[in-house]
């Protein structure tokens, strides 16, 4: 996969300068720190998508953002299990898992344990607002998604990642889900943080929106904030979010003009 | 979920319209909240909050524990929620997994403020006995013993009066501690301490219904709900935490309205629980 997203250094370039992790020297009232990774405090990190990363699944995406790779495959629309009950609306179901080597510690996250479940309830939350589950009533929505390196912002990344697979699937949806995540450290808000800042952070907020029809579909805020910081964080999420939803729709333009070819 | 008829979703979404709910309530207002504080005499403090239909007891559990190596001048605190089969038939066997999970991640995410600990309910350094070396481990439990609506709520509130109810035993520390050795600890069971309850937020969820959102809805009311949010507000009125459920997407600009109307909420909620908790805790002195 990174051969690939090297290959097309148009789109992402890998800067080397971001895998070691340096100490942070953010210290309190120090006004001028620099991220580590030189970035700006509103500034996004590349963001790098491809569909049909998985030949057997109906739909799938990979994503990379930063050090952040993420895989979602799409199975489905298939029959409900029979144990479940008659529905008129298409059922949706999320799964997050974390490969051992995607922490700097091996398997970090498993002695969380609840990470994964947390996420997966998470990412359902984040696409059931933008899947038209009347399109396919008694069936079933498989959404499978691994995190082969955990980069910080994973979750973020998991849902921009899994709204492409949907699509790359042919679910209906209302629109592609554009996530972002923010965090506060002192009194600076950054945008899409790395696992570094995130491990520092006084508080979190992800949000997760349909671009175009600009509707939030998820919003998630942990640690203090007021609202005026609030405001300012949404205002500048939001904005990010409907970048981000632009270079998604223009790789699966890419993708649908490739095989038309 | 409680099967309603045609009938009965209009008169419930018509009267949320019209400001009138079906149990007569305005759009804002709670139902009465009774809180009874010290229920469980095993945990060190102990809550059990109604709300309408909606019953739920809160214990807190205070053990000695060592701190994590990352943060080496905190204690731990664990929340946990569990829904009983007694409250609704489906909460059997693994039946309230998905729904524990979702209110335990909410009262995490609500109480605990961020990594770093700031804008914790729970001051977290207080815990520490012994820095890097002994502290104190919270078990916060909540248990839904009925369901009627807006457990959140009510659990947040719950959470609150059991941590006031708390008293930590004081800790005495034997002289030697400079060894890396874990020091020996002597536990008083008769000096407790009291908790400091004034940061802790309290919960407020604002469920739309149609183009309106309500406070403290019942369960038929949520089974009509199109989302809602939960957001947590202190004393200070900050928000300390907020999450949303349900599918259908908002308008960021609503959802920065129901922020300020949670926030205008809080604070008659805030003093309405504080004067009910310390009424509570009146009586338990008495008796």
């Amino acid at each position: 996969m990174a051969g690939k997203a090297s290959a097309t250094p148009a789109t992402y370039s890998p800067s080397p300068a971001t895998r070691k992790g340096k100490p942070t020297i953010y210290k309190d009232g120090d006004r001028d720190w620099v991220r580590p990774d030189g970035r700006g405090f509103q500034q996004c990190r590349p963001a790098f998508f491809r569909t049909g990363a998985v030949n057997a699944a109906s739909g799938s995406a990979y994503a990379e953002i930063g050090n952040t790779q993420v895989i979602v495959s799409v199975f489905g629309p298939r029959e409900s299990k029979k144990a479940m009950m008659y529905s008129d609306v298409g059922r949706l179901n999320c799964n997050v898992s974390c490969t051992t080597f995607s922490t700097p510690i091996r398997g970090q996250d498993f002695d969380q344990g609840s990470d994964h479940k947390e996420y997966s309830s998470m990412l359902h939350k984040a696409l059931e607002g933008a899947i038209i589950l009347e399109s396919f009533p008694k069936t079933t929505v498989d959404v499978f998604a691994l995190v082969l390196e955990s980069g910080g912002s994973d979750l973020p990344v998991i849902i921009s990642c899994a709204s492409l697979a949907l699509a790359d699937a042919g679910i209906m949806m209302y629109d592609l889900v554009a996530s972002v995540s923010m965090s506060s450290l002192g009194s600076d808000l950054v945008i899409d943080p790395i696992s570094e800042e995130e491990s520092y952070q006084d508080g979190s907020l992800i949000i997760s929106c349909m671009p175009s029809r600009y509707e939030v579909t998820q919003l998630t805020i942990t640690g203090e904030w007021s609202t005026n910081k609030i405001n300012e964080a949404m205002q500048v999420c939001l904005d990010a979010c409907g970048k981000l939803g632009k270079i998604m729709r223009s790789c699966l333009k890419e993708a649908t003009s490739a095989t038309s070819e | 979920m409680t099967g309603l008829s045609v009938g009965e979703k209009l008169f419930i979404q018509g009267g949320i319209a019209q400001d009138l709910r079906t149990d007569g309530r305005k759009r804002l207002t709670y139902r009465p909240i009774y809180v009874e504080t010290g229920v469980i005499p095993q945990a060190n403090g102990s809550a059990r909050v109604r709300l309408g239909g909606t019953d739920v007891i809160a214990s807190v559990k205070a053990e000695i524990g060592r701190p994590s190596p990352m943060q080496p001048d905190k204690g731990k605190v664990a929340i946990y929620v569990s829904c009983s089969p007694t409250a609704a038939p489906m909460f059997e066997g693994r039946g309230d997994e998905e729904l524990s999970a979702e209110l335990s991640i909410a009262l995490q995410r609500c109480l605990l403020g961020g990594k770093s600990g700031a804008g914790a309910g729970i001051d977290l350094s207080s815990l520490v006995v012994v820095e890097g070396k002994v502290c104190w481990d919270l078990y916060i439990d909540g248990l839904v013993v009925s369901s009627d609506g807006n457990l959140l709520d009510a659990l947040g509130a719950a959470v609150k009066a059991a941590l006031s109810n708390t008293g930590i035993p004081r800790v005495q520390v034997a002289a030697d501690t400079t060894g890396e050795d874990q020091p020996e600890v002597d536990i008083s069971d008769e000096e407790f301490l009291q908790f400091d309850t004034s940061n802790l937020p309290v919960i407020v969820t604002l469920t739309k219904v149609g183009r309106h959102y309500i406070v403290d809805a019942t369960s038929e009311e949520e089974s009509q709900m199109s989302s809602a949010v939960s957001i947590s507000i202190n004393r200070r009125g900050h928000t300390c935490g907020l999450s949303k459920r349900g599918g259908a997407g908002l308008d960021p600009s609503v959802i920065l309205d129901m922020i300020s109307v949670a926030k205008h909420v809080s604070e008659q909620l805030m003093n309405k629980l504080d004067s009910e908790i310390s009424a509570a805790e009146a009586i338990e002195d008495d008796s």
